[in-house]
């Protein structure tokens, strides 16, 4: 116990300060949990200041944000050479730097990472991993990490995850997203070896395949992507699984957007209270977002600064507003390839400026992710449809096409959508039509062959991984 | 051939003082097992006792009676002081609230520095300083004791405690006695760690380091094992720290003039507590966790008031 002190006050004191911290301080506290866990059966009142922070009171917050950008913007305007010219063109001075002044700084966009990559890499730190984007919406960035940050962040995940409950020893966590998802990979490892949990990466394999650990193999918690878990589950209703089939105590989808059919059908059929949908993306690790039972996203105070900035006039998203997200990692969190002011092009929804009343009210927050920026279908009279409105409707229709194949295009101020024949094959055109009216779309369809349907809309569950079950006749020979 | 010259025979001393340390450390357990039964202190985030933490006791223990003997007394007062409002405030809070816990500081420490100047004058005086000094004595030892078992400290913990502690006392009462020197430099100032009473001439006390084991033996055992666990600690308590404690000097006829015979009362109980451990731990196997033990006692507490809940026990018996 007088041990755990001194490490709290390490890590409270290494945050406060701003310095690196001890990968290793951090996951002797994740033991500390588990022995805490292994005595009393959960942590003491205290748990949630000790992985959100005491940061509460607005002016607190607004204190510690305000430090931590000036702490990263020094370092970066000393080790990063492509923000010591942006900082510079900018006439930004870091030591200076606060929330209100931030908007002098233009945000980062993904063409910059992957032309310059190399101009990102802080000099004062060898580079250990390298890990790219998925390259779903186009060429695919790479980015470089640390030793250092590779052993951090399991840790800090370990720490936050066993002091919730979502990872405990004995778990068993299967991993289905692509395995060149490196660092996701890695941090999904290491988090379960800290914490004692199992942990067995499948990739993108058949659904078959991962449906066998999933049941036999006893994983109690699946992190994968909504595509893959939309082909999971059509996968069980066809072999006839249910709830009673699986031990699947969470069920962990990000990096697309989740539809409400999906989750519901994904939680009748492995028996899970809910899908949690956490936001997270390559370039802004180790930055996270939560989503609560109100279905806001709430986005990582301690780690980062997530701004909502419109997408039209680069000032703060005004509340009804749609907005990107801008998200810069700080320092001592992010440590090889730092980012400021990315720009993820992912688009919320700014919340209506009243209090929250959900269980994470004391964490900033906005709507669920509604899609890429790029997606976006303007039409006349300045509404925008986004690409979780269309998911949604699609996946709604009673042929249950999950995922959504799909591809919208505006033509004459009209939305035009083409759907593979096999998304309303259970209700025909006509009715298909008035359930996007229902839903608030006015659209064209346009059908095409069921055969098309992979061509429509790339998802991550098409970065197909073979096996060697999957090919017999390899196998034979 | 010598001549007793003591006002009172070794016999009554040693029964006296078995009768002294025997109620006070019934009443001490008795409440210190009832506090842990019906209060819960707010622990940590994280954190629970562990092995490295009785080295560190030890350690501790080891050398603040050096910095206690190097301290000028008033610093000693101040630093008692602190403890014991430290100890009391953590104790007591739950059940008193902020204000009251420190009223009932402020009014305990008052009298005790008051009665410590103006009434030990008279052997009344002298009882009615030890037994304002024994109330709060005993309120801190029920107090740590609970901190420690709420915050996870097990029987096995305990046990190796009790044992280092046998070798401390050894070490610093027959080769260095250091105990010695600092119980008869500070006795009678304010705040002394010592529960007791003067009968005649004579003082009889248990020093607060010996009730805090006894307290922390019994109520660990009941925690770990249950009723009877508890029983078979109480009776080694009652035998090696209370008889054998009481009855060495009047055995081994270690007595001198002044009746000032100290007694490393550690030494006897802590090799005998340890075997007490490894008997119960062979007998009746895992200790319970403190989410076990609360478990059986929402269990308990769930049973039909008509029937008795039996006393919650180990699979192994």
């Amino acid at each position: 116990m007088f041990e755990t002190g001194v490490r709290q006050f390490r890590l409270a004191l290494g945050m406060t300060q701003g310095r690196r911290l001890d990968p290793r301080n951090v996951a002797r506290l994740v033991d500390d949990v588990l022995a805490t866990l292994a005595e009393f059966g959960e942590p003491g009142a205290d748990a949630a200041e000790l992985i959100e922070g005491p940061m509460s009171s607005p002016e607190a917050r607004l204190e510690v944000t305000n430090n931590s950008l000036r702490r990263t913007a020094r370092r970066l305007s000393s080790q990063s050479p492509f923000y010591a010219r942006r900082f510079a063109s900018a006439q930004v001075d870091p030591a200076k730097l606060d929330v209100a002044r931030l908007r002098t700084i233009p945000v980062t966009r993904k063409q910059d990472l992957i032309e310059r990559p190399e101009d990102f890499r802080c000099t004062d730190v060898p580079a250990y991993l390298a890990t790219r984007t998925t390259g779903t919406t186009g060429r695919p960035a790479e980015v470089w990490l640390s030793r250092y940050e590779m052993e951090l962040w399991p840790a800090l995940g370990a720490l936050a995850s066993v002091l919730r409950g979502e990872l405990l020893p004995g778990d068993i966590m299967q991993v289905n997203i692509s395995s060149r998802a490196t660092a996701a990979t890695h941090l999904a490892a290491n988090s379960c070896r800290l914490v004692g949990a199992g942990w067995r990466p499948l990739g993108i394999v058949p659904p078959e395949a991962s449906l066998e650990g999933l049941a036999e193999g006893g994983a109690t918690i699946l992190f994968t992507v909504p595509s893959y878990l939309a082909e999971l589950v059509t996968a069980a209703r066809c072999r006839g699984m249910a709830a009673g089939d699986f031990r699947l105590r969470r069920l962990v989808v990000g990096g697309e957007v989740l539809s409400a059919s999906l989750a519901r059908a994904a939680t009748r059929t492995f028996g899970v209270p809910l899908v949690e949908d956490p936001y997270s993306m390559t370039e802004i690790l180790p930055i996270t977002g939560r989503t609560c039972s109100q279905a806001h996203q709430h986005h990582d105070l301690n780690l980062g600064l997530t701004e909502l900035v419109d997408l039209d006039t680069g000032e703060p998203a005004a509340p009804g507003a749609l907005g990107t997200l801008v998200i810069t990692p700080y320092f001592p969190y992010r440590d090889c390839t730092p980012v400021f002011r990315y720009d993820t092009r992912d688009v919320a929804r700014c919340l209506p400026d009243t209090s929250l009343r959900c269980e994470l009210a004391g964490i900033p927050a906005t709507s669920q992710i509604l899609g890429k920026a790029d997606h976006l279908l303007r039409v006349p009279g300045g509404d925008v449809v986004t690409p979780r409105q269309l998911i949604e409707a699609i996946e709604s229709l009673p042929a249950e096409p999950w995922p959504a194949r799909y591809r919208a295009a505006a033509h004459d101020g009209r939305i035009r959508l083409t759907l593979p024949a096999s998304a309303i094959a259970d209700c025909g055109e006509a009715e298909a039509r008035r359930h996007f009216a229902a839903a608030g779309l006015d659209i064209d369809l346009d059908i095409v062959g069921s055969d098309q349907a992979a061509s429509l809309r790339r998802t991550r569950s098409d970065l197909h991984e073979t096996t060697f079950a999957s090919q017999r006749a390899f196998a034979g020979a | 051939m010598s001549v007793p010259i003591f006002p009172i025979p070794m016999w009554e001393v040693s029964l006296t003082l078995f009768l002294v340390i025997t109620t006070g450390v019934t009443v001490i357990c008795a409440g210190a097992l009832a506090y842990f039964r019906r209060v819960r202190m707010e622990r940590p985030a994280v954190g629970t006792f562990n092995t490295r933490d009785v080295v560190i006791l030890l350690i501790f223990i080891g050398v603040l009676p050096f910095v206690y003997g190097w301290l000028p007394v008033p610093l000693v007062t101040c630093l008692l002081a602190v403890t014991f409002a430290a100890a009391l405030y953590i104790g007591y809070r739950p059940l008193l609230g902020s204000v009251g816990i420190w009223l009932g500081i402020g009014l305990l420490f008052g009298f005790n520095i008051w009665s410590s100047h103006h009434v030990m004058g008279t052997i009344p005086g002298w009882q009615v300083w030890y037994t304002e000094q024994s109330i709060m004595v005993g309120l801190g030892v029920i107090a740590v004791c609970n901190l420690y078992l709420q915050g996870g400290m097990k029987l096995r913990h305990v046990a190796w405690l009790s044992l280092g502690l046998a070798f401390y006392d050894v070490l610093f009462a027959a080769y260095y006695p250091l105990t010695g020197r600092l119980l008869a430099r500070y006795i009678t100032h304010p705040l002394t760690p010592v529960l007791g009473m003067r009968f005649g001439e004579v003082d009889y006390a248990v020093g607060l380091g010996d009730l805090l084991v006894y307290s922390l033996f019994f109520v660990a055992a009941y925690k770990a094992y249950g009723a009877r666990a508890a029983a078979v600690a109480a009776g080694v308590i009652v035998v090696m720290g209370g008889f054998a404690t009481a009855f060495i000097p009047f055995l081994f006829n270690l007595e001198n003039a002044n009746l000032d015979t100290l007694i490393p009362a550690q030494s006897l109980f802590g090799p005998a507590a340890f075997v007490a451990y490894l008997w119960m731990k062979r007998h009746y196997g895992r200790e319970r966790t403190m989410a076990e033990y609360l478990a059986s006692q929402d269990g308990a507490a769930a049973a039909p008031q008509v029937e008795q809940a039996p006393a919650p026990e180990p699979a192994s018996i």
